[in-house]
Formats: C-alpha cells, sequence, structure tokens
C-alpha cells in the first residue's frame, strides 16, 4: 500500500460515498413509509427519532461535507495545474470539512442531548 | 545506527520470497556497514556478495538512468543506485527495502512486470510520422518541446504504476507511465494520428480512470507529472477532431523555420 495524503483522501472519499449510499436507502425506506399509511411513517420516524439516531447525523454531516468539499479539491486538480499543492489541498480539505462539521455539528448534538 | 569503529553499522531488513519453498513473503535482517556514499544498491551488493548469494534484485547501470533498480524504501518507491543508505533511514536507524508494490513477485525483489509493458504496448508508444517527412528535420519550437514538460525523461522504471491506487484494484487500466507517454505522442507535433490516440484513450479504462491521487508524482524518481498529463489528455479527447485538425495543419510547416516569439534560454546561451 502506497501512503500518502492523496491515499487517504482517496480511501475517505470511499468510506464516506458508500455511507451516503446507505443513508440514502434508509432515507428513501423512511420517505416511502408514506405509502403505506400515515402511521408505518409515524413509527419508522419514531424508530430513527432516538437519541442514538440524532447523534448519528452528525456522521452523516461529516461525511456530506468531507465528499463535498474533497469533491471541489477535486474539480480545481482538473481544471488548474495544482499537483505541486496537493499536500496543501489536501490539508485544507481536511481544515474546512472540520471547521464546518464542528459549526454544524455543535447544534446537532445540543439538540440530541435535549432529547 | 550502531557505530564500528568510525564506520557506523547499519540493519536492513529485505522482504524475501522464494516461490518454490515459500507460502508468504517474510523480512529477514541483515547488518551493514554504513560508510558516507555508500548507496542502498551498493549494500544490496554487499549481502550478495558476502552474506547470501541467494539474495535476489534487478540492477543495471547504477547511474539512475535504466530504471531496474526501482524499489520500496521504507514505503517511498525510489531507484536504489542513486539513494545513500545513510539518507534512507528510519528514525529507528533501520532501512526496510521491498518490491515494487501490486505486482506478482518473482522472486525477493523481483517482481513480474508483464501487464506493465502490456498497457504500455496498447498506447502505441512509437511515433507515426507524417507522409510529407522533410528532407532535412522536423522543426519544434522551444514552447512546442517545453509544452511535452519532460515526458520524454521517463525512464520506464515503474515506481508510478505501482504505486497507483487503481492498478491495486485492477490491471486493466492502463497506467500512468503509458498514459505519460501517450501525451508525449499526441502532444509532439511530428506525430500525425493524435486523434486515434486519443480515441483509444477515451474509455473506462484509460484516462477516466484515474481517480487524481497524485501518488504517480510522489513515486516518480525523475519528478515527472503524469497526473498531470492526464488531466491534459482528458481535456484534448473531447475535442481531438480539431486537435488533429490543427495538428495537420502544423505538419505542413514542420520543415519551415519557427518563428520565435520573446526570447529563450538556449538562444540567450543556455541555461
Amino acid at each position: 500500500m502506497y501512503r500518502s495524503t492523496g491515499f487517504i483522501a482517496f480511501v475517505l472519499r470511499r468510506l464516506t460515498g458508500v455511507a451516503l449510499v446507505i443513508y440514502l436507502l434508509l432515507h428513501i425506506w423512511v420517505i416511502g413509509g408514506i405509502n403505506s399509511g400515515a402511521e408505518t411513517f409515524n413509527d419508522r420516524m419514531e424508530f430513527l427519532g432516538k437519541p442514538f439516531f440524532r447523534l448519528l447525523e452528525i456522521g452523516l454531516l461529516a461525511a456530506v461535507v468531507y465528499h463535498g468539499v474533497d469533491g471541489i479539491r477535486l474539480l480545481i486538480g482538473h481544471y488548474f495545474q495544482v499537483t505541486e499543492y496537493r499536500r496543501g489541498l489536501f490539508y485544507a480539505v481536511i481544515v474546512v470539512s472540520g471547521i464546518l462539521v464542528i459549526a454544524g455539528g455543535v447544534p446537532i448534538l445540543l439538540f440530541a442531548l435535549e432529547g | 545506527m550502531a557505530t564500528n569503529g568510525s564506520v557506523p553499522t547499519v540493519t536492513i531488513r529485505i522482504q524475501r520470497f522464494n516461490p518454490d519453498v515459500d507460502k508468504k513473503p517474510y523480512l529477514q535482517e541483515f547488518q551493514v556497514k554504513a560508510p558516507p556514499g555508500k548507496t542502498i544498491l551498493d549494500a544490496l551488493h554487499e549481502i550478495k556478495e558476502e552474506q547470501d548469494g541467494s539474495l535476489t534484485f534487478r540492477r543495471s547501470c547504477r547511474h539512475a538512468i535504466c530504471g531496474s533498480c526501482a524499489m520500496n524504501v521504507n514505503g517511498r518507491h525510489m531507484l536504489v543506485c542513486d539513494a545513500p543508505l545513510r539518507e534512507h533511514l528510519d528514525r529507528k536507524g533501520v532501512l526496510t527495502l521491498r518490491p515494487l508494490a501490486y505486482l506478482p513477485i518473482i522472486k525477493d525483489l523481483v517482481v513480474d512486470r508483464s501487464s506493465f509493458w502490456e498497457q504500455y504496448l496498447r498506447v502505441k508508444p512509437w511515433l507515426i510520422p507524417p507522409e510529407n517527412i522533410p528532407e532535412k528535420e522536423f522543426r519544434m519550437s522551444p514552447a512546442e518541446v517545453a509544452a511535452l514538460r519532460d515526458a520524454e525523461h521517463c525512464i520506464m522504471c515503474g515506481a508510478c504504476y505501482s504505486s497507483c491506487q487503481i492498478i491495486a484494484l485492477t490491471k486493466q487500466y492502463i497506467g500512468p507511465h503509458a498514459l505519460l507517454k501517450a501525451f508525449l505522442r499526441v502532444l509532439d507535433p511530428r506525430d500525425s494520428a493524435p486523434a486515434e490516440r486519443l480515441a483509444d484513450l477515451d474509455r473506462g479504462d484509460g484516462v477516466y480512470r484515474c481517480h487524481t491521487i497524485f501518488n504517480c508524482i510522489d513515486a516518480c524518481p525523475k519528478n515527472l507529472n503524469p497526473t498531470e498529463a492526464i488531466e491534459t489528455l482528458r481535456k484534448l479527447v473531447i475535442k481531438r477532431q480539431a486537435f488533429e485538425a490543427a495538428r495537420a495543419e502544423r505538419q505542413r510547416r514542420l520543415d519551415q523555420p519557427i518563428e520565435i516569439v520573446g526570447e529563450t534560454p538556449a538562444l540567450s546561451g543556455g541555461e
């Protein structure tokens, strides 16, 4: 395995991508519950209203933010000659993602703790 | 790094594998002296001559130009013939040598590069000259040569190929080495089939398979930039017909004097 910042970014992008697909399936399952009536939909929403799933939303936010910001990094790489700054760009993605996840994660955490 | 008199002794861990005997590769330790200026290849020779004659590795020119001795040193690919032993020790003063990654091991540090060469031939690495070959010479401007971005300096060592994460997943991908060669031929004003070459690259296992991981740049011992070459090819693939038409126009003037805009290092007496 050839370890580099590019490799770490590649693995994180893959993992967050798979996580988002799993979330999407779960999302369709919940929203699709409306087809079976209001009761089913409400049951499923209640199931996901537990504190565990609320905390998991911070993970969802992290996956969405990282995947998106890393996508911007890739676009910059595709359109501009920035290979010289590849490591700096990766660290910038981590910093920007970290700030956004903290900014969004704290309110989610407070909401989850309120129950 | 233990010192024995004035010359320190270092530990080299080498990945060994004999397919006739071993089920899987293992690391074997050797102790060698490390005087200043001694290369890793020198150390390998010393081990083979004085400690274990069965140690197998590839080497040829010892001037970092044949590409035979590319291997993994403490997690980084490099040509061991121009790598000073002392400068590449890890924090514990140990050097770990492994063969190039993601390729079948033939024995010890020697890997099977068949897929590497098969993909290389896939891009037709030779020049396809135009029909109107000039009597005297092809003329290229300094800008046209500069556009090739030193791609002709590739020595086919396989460091980029075996650091590429996509190659780890599939050997169907052309690979950074072959794409860099394709870039060299496509951008060469003397080549007359850029559209055909670009059409061959316009596939799922061609330029679009690259995931822009940049490992090829990190691994290249000649500091070349296959990723940038791939990005250029991606742009040209889309407009290959227009590119071919411009190439045909350019080739009508291949034997004409080049119009030079601005002063170049070569004209001002070199760099």
